[in-house]
């Protein structure tokens, strides 16, 4: 029997309605101009989540999250498994790689003022992106349960116990009781497997949709001027581009995932001293030093109250940064800008400081 | 429809009739999941340790234990006595280790450092190391969480 693909198509059409979506992508236009590098910043993290769906899913399969079987698991999945160590690799370095393009992406749009009206939503559902991405990341960091790994969530789910009335509550939660213990872990894991890529999903798919229904941004000397930016069709042109660029990652990506594999260390020992040299992931580095250098006590509360306080006022300051910066071509837009290059310096020294 | 002299129309009142129902009914259905998401898992009032174990200890001596889930330490004092505490960092948490050559507890994670007795002395650590009690009945040991507003 011969099928009639067109009529197939026509069928599938009829019931999902999907002209309207083909048509909108080959009309949709991107601009060019001195600053079109960063738009391809966006669909590099989108490139970096699948790989870390694929990889994490397979990963899964025989990962074990129990206080006697997690290590053990990791152990298995890098000698015994074919190219096991490889997919552990990947996911480590892919995550890297996904956190360092957010930020990027994040610190493109500050730059260039993206997120100015009608964007602000946009920015702000980025934002939570960028927070889920992190606790993607520190739920991650558990899972190998190697005394590093054990030390960095102990301090890390400690840090909301700073702030009075909730902050026990929280930590109480993130735990499963008063201290890290096993079921610390098979939390982290659900966490990480169910909870946060329902949540990842849901405000992507807002993000996403926020940034079709305003079109691509133009830099905003050419939108005050009212300058016609010309533009490259989306389909077929910047697809193509992106695909070049997917690819460049991707080799990059998979040289530094064969010759730099992530260690595993010994199962971690609840009645353990701490070890030497704990620090969390890089991107967490700058946050941990901050917490090192305030005193213990500043009169009537604790140096880390006073230091998790300005850190979640940081927080949402930048989560509401359209709404501060609400004049970008003028003096104050100027102010803002200077703002994030001093963060950014503040981040890598801060950064650096806590690897001397 | 307002009835002579009533504060509220009867549809405000039905309404909040049938809100405050579904509100109850609301609570009946989360507070059994809150418990069970935020387990009972409390550290313990006290634990109980084999004396035997402990009894060798020279003056100066530090020791591990239990506590929970979490390490105590056991330290001989110049009388003979026991003392203990909660071995774990008043800044963040982490376990602390004693450095015997330098007679001080040592927290590896941000550098914070308490003496012989617990007091912090240096780093982050905002307050002492948590001292609990100890006791000898018989061949048993037993740390115990001090009780509250009795000197410890």
């Amino acid at each position: 029997m011969k099928i009639d693909l067109k009529k197939v198509g026509a069928w599938f059409d009829d019931r999902l309605a999907l002209t309207p979506i083909f048509k909108y992508m080959t009309k949709k236009e991107v601009p060019q101009h001195s600053h079109s590098i960063w738009y391809y910043t966006g669909s590099s993290i989108l490139l970096f989540l699948m790989i870390q769906i694929v990889t994490g899913i397979m990963l899964a399969l025989y990962y074990k999250p129990t206080l006697e079987g997690a290590t053990a698991s990791i152990g298995r999945i890098m000698t015994e498994l074919p190219l096991g160590w490889l997919v552990r690799s990947i996911h480590s370095w892919s995550a890297t790689f996904m956190i360092a393009f957010v930020m990027v992406h994040l610190l493109a749009i500050w730059f260039t003022k993206s997120y100015r009206k009608p964007r602000e939503a946009t920015w702000m559902t980025g934002m939570m992106l960028l927070v889920v991405s992190m606790v993607f990341g520190f739920t991650g960091y558990l899972l190998p349960w190697d005394d590093l790994s054990l030390s960095a969530t102990k301090v890390g789910t400690n840090i909301p116990a700073a702030i009075p009335v909730v902050g026990k509550w929280v930590t109480q939660f993130l735990r499963g009781g008063d201290d890290v213990t096993g079921d610390t872990l098979t939390r982290f894991f659900l966490f990480h497997v169910c909870i946060l890529p329902l949540v990842i999903f849901a405000i992507l798919v807002v993000h996403i949709l926020l940034v079709q229904k305003e079109g691509m941004s133009v830099p905003l000397k050419d939108e005050i001027a009212k300058k016609k930016v010309p533009a490259l069709p989306f389909w077929p042109n910047f697809i193509l581009r992106e695909v070049i660029i997917w690819m460049v990652l991707l080799g990059t990506l998979l040289t530094l995932a064969l010759v730099f594999a992530p260690s595993l260390g010994l199962p971690a020992d609840l009645m353990a001293p701490a070890p030497e040299g704990v620090k969390p992931e890089w991107y967490f580095l700058f946050l941990f030093q901050t917490l090192k250098i305030f005193p213990a006590n500043m009169g009537p509360v604790t140096g880390e109250f006073v230091a998790v306080v300005l850190i979640l006022l940081a927080v949402v300051a930048i989560f509401f940064l359209p709404f501060l910066d609400n004049k970008p071509d003028k003096k104050k837009g100027k102010i803002f800008t200077w703002l994030g290059v001093l963060g950014v310096i503040y981040a890598i020294v801060f950064s650096i400081w806590s690897l001397l | 429809m307002r009835i002579d002299n009533a504060y509220f129309t009867r549809r405000k009142f039905l309404n909040s009739l049938l809100g405050g129902w579904l509100g109850t009914l609301a609570v009946t259905f989360i507070s059994p999941i809150v418990k069970f998401v935020w387990p009972p898992y409390k550290e313990p009032d006290e634990v109980k340790l084999a004396f035997a174990d402990y009894s060798g200890m020279k003056t100066g001596e530090v020791k591990n234990f239990p506590w929970g889930n979490k390490p105590g330490l056991l330290r001989r004092a110049e009388d003979g006595s026991f003392i203990a505490w909660v071995g774990v960092c008043t800044h963040l948490d982490c376990n602390v280790s004693w450095m015997p050559d330098k007679k001080k507890f040592f927290c590896a994670c941000h550098e914070g450092w308490y003496d012989e007795n617990g007091t912090n002395v240096a780093g982050p650590p905002p307050k002492p190391l948590r001292r609990l009690e100890t006791a000898v009945e018989g061949e048993d040991f037993f740390v115990r969480k001090p009780v509250p507003g009795a000197k410890a």
